[in-house]
């Protein structure tokens, strides 16, 4: 477990290192600036800073891991990847602010085509059931190899990959976990429906769609190897591992997609971006507007949907600490 | 297959959106690229495509209305309306089309673009006007 966790932290930074080049060109920590800027001193020493950061935290994180004394290791488990955000978070606020200066901002003007036809899904968005039908078979398959399932199972580990919460044979205890996570899925298919509808017709929207789609399976597949794990026997390590080969490629694809689009940044004005990540702005009826730091969309915070949204966000957890509980 | 007609306004230009919407409409009014019959997009919709709030499309639908281009179904829309070419009467229209083209053409010099240039685009737009 030592070594998954450490591996895990090492991917962790090297996926922080690489934040910057997952952007947009004319996007550098979430300041809009020409796009030949990071060539620049300023943009590359920008860069470099943020990288020296992430990169000592990570290492430092990873030794500490493997070197900890086993009764720290639980501790120092939950404290490195905490402290691997936070430096990476500060570092890139930081950026973040001493490139405010060179902030250009991006107008274009605005377009709506004049036409009442309906603002169809794209041909893949059938794929998002399909998330729904994994969860639904492993409910099926734990429903008929119910014998399989022993009367008591873990269902939580420590960082030492060693039980430390267990649960019973019970409807709740055995479905649980793929009740929590089709609600988890269904909230992000809402998200997905509402990002297609409130936001500007653009090809990004479409790999935001695509995006939120294979973030449904990550989440489905996380729980069903969650709920299969006691009937199977498998490592838990597994449940750690299958899901991240495939977020990994995910993340890449669609952030190259993001950048490979072609097509101008979303002109919303600067002023309306608070720190860097919260846009809010009355004057724009858009739901979602694509993002600063360019991983995707993020809410208009002064569309009241964006409340509702998180307010069902908020109820699908309460819901899972019970059926989790 | 034709592309629908836009509307385009522009956050840069200092014009009130609310004018470059209801200006942006009317040209495609009058130039027949929306004909009478045709419904418009939702109000939420345009808005939002344009990055500028409900009402200020509201607005421009409002004002388009009250000219007798468009008639507002509540619930429904808006639709374009047949309307009749009123009749002009003596010479005033001309003073006030020229005090709006002095205007414009002011502000675009100040932006930059030579007299000749503009010169040239006013014959052009003359061309397609005769032709429409």
């Amino acid at each position: 477990m030592r070594l998954v966790l450490s591996a895990f932290c090492l991917l962790m930074g090297a996926l922080l290192f690489a934040l910057p080049n997952l952007t947009r060109r004319e996007i550098l920590f979430a300041v809009p600036v020409p796009p030949d800027f990071r060539n620049s001193p300023a943009g590359r020493h920008a860069v470099a800073m943020y990288r020296w950061a992430v990169a000592a935290a990570a290492l430092a994180g990873t030794a500490a891991l493997l070197l900890v004394p086993a009764n720290l290791f639980d501790a120092a488990a939950t404290a490195v990847p905490l402290a691997l955000l936070m430096v990476s978070g500060a570092g890139f606020y930081r950026q973040h602010r001493r490139l405010a200066l060179a902030a250009v901002q991006y107008t274009r003007p605005q377009e709506a085509e004049m036409t009442v036809a309906p603002d169809k899904l794209p041909g893949f968005a059938w794929l998002a059931a399909g998330p729904f039908i994994l969860l639904a078979a492993a409910a099926l398959w734990l429903h008929f190899h119910w014998d399989l399932i022993p009367l008591r199972f873990p269902v939580h580990f420590d960082a030492a990959g060693q039980p430390n919460r267990w649960a019973e044979r019970t409807v709740k205890g055995v479905y649980g976990p793929l009740f929590f996570a089709a609600e988890l899925c269904a909230w992000m298919l809402v998200m997905a429906l509402a990002g297609w509808f409130g936001a500007r017709r653009s090809r990004s929207r479409r790999v935001m769609l695509g995006g939120m789609i294979g973030v449904e399976y990550f989440l489905a597949l996380l729980f069903v190897l969650i709920a299969v794990q006691a009937p199977l026997g498998f490592p838990v390590w597994v449940i750690v591992l299958a899901p991240l080969a495939l977020l990994i490629p995910l993340i890449s694809v669609w952030s190259s997609k993001m950048r490979g689009l072609g097509e101008p940044m979303d002109s919303t004005p600067n002023e309306r971006w608070k720190g860097a990540i919260v846009y809010y702005n009355p004057g724009d009826a858009a739901l979602f507007v694509e993002k600063r730091d360019g991983l995707g969309f993020t809410f208009n915070f002064a569309n009241p949907w964006s409340w509702v949204l998180l307010l069902g966000l908020a109820l699908v957890i309460a819901s899972g600490l019970f059926v989790l509980g | 297959m034709e592309h629908p007609p836009r509307l385009r306004i522009d956050a840069a230009s200092g014009v009130p959106a609310v004018r470059q919407i209801a200006d942006s409409l009317r040209v495609l009014l009058v130039e027949g690229r929306l004909v009478p019959g045709a419904a418009l997009p939702s109000v939420r919709r345009v808005a939002m495509e344009l990055g500028v709030h409900f009402n200020t499309v509201a607005e421009a639908y409002r004002q388009l209305a009250a000219e007798g281009w468009l008639e507002l179904q509540h619930g429904r829309g808006a639709v374009v309306l047949p309307r009749a070419v009123p009749r002009v009467k003596g010479q005033a229209w001309t003073e006030d089309f020229r005090t709006r083209l002095r205007r414009m053409v002011a502000q675009t010099r100040s932006q930059g673009v030579s007299p000749a240039r503009i010169a040239a685009e006013l014959r052009t737009l003359a061309k397609e006007v005769v032709r429409s």
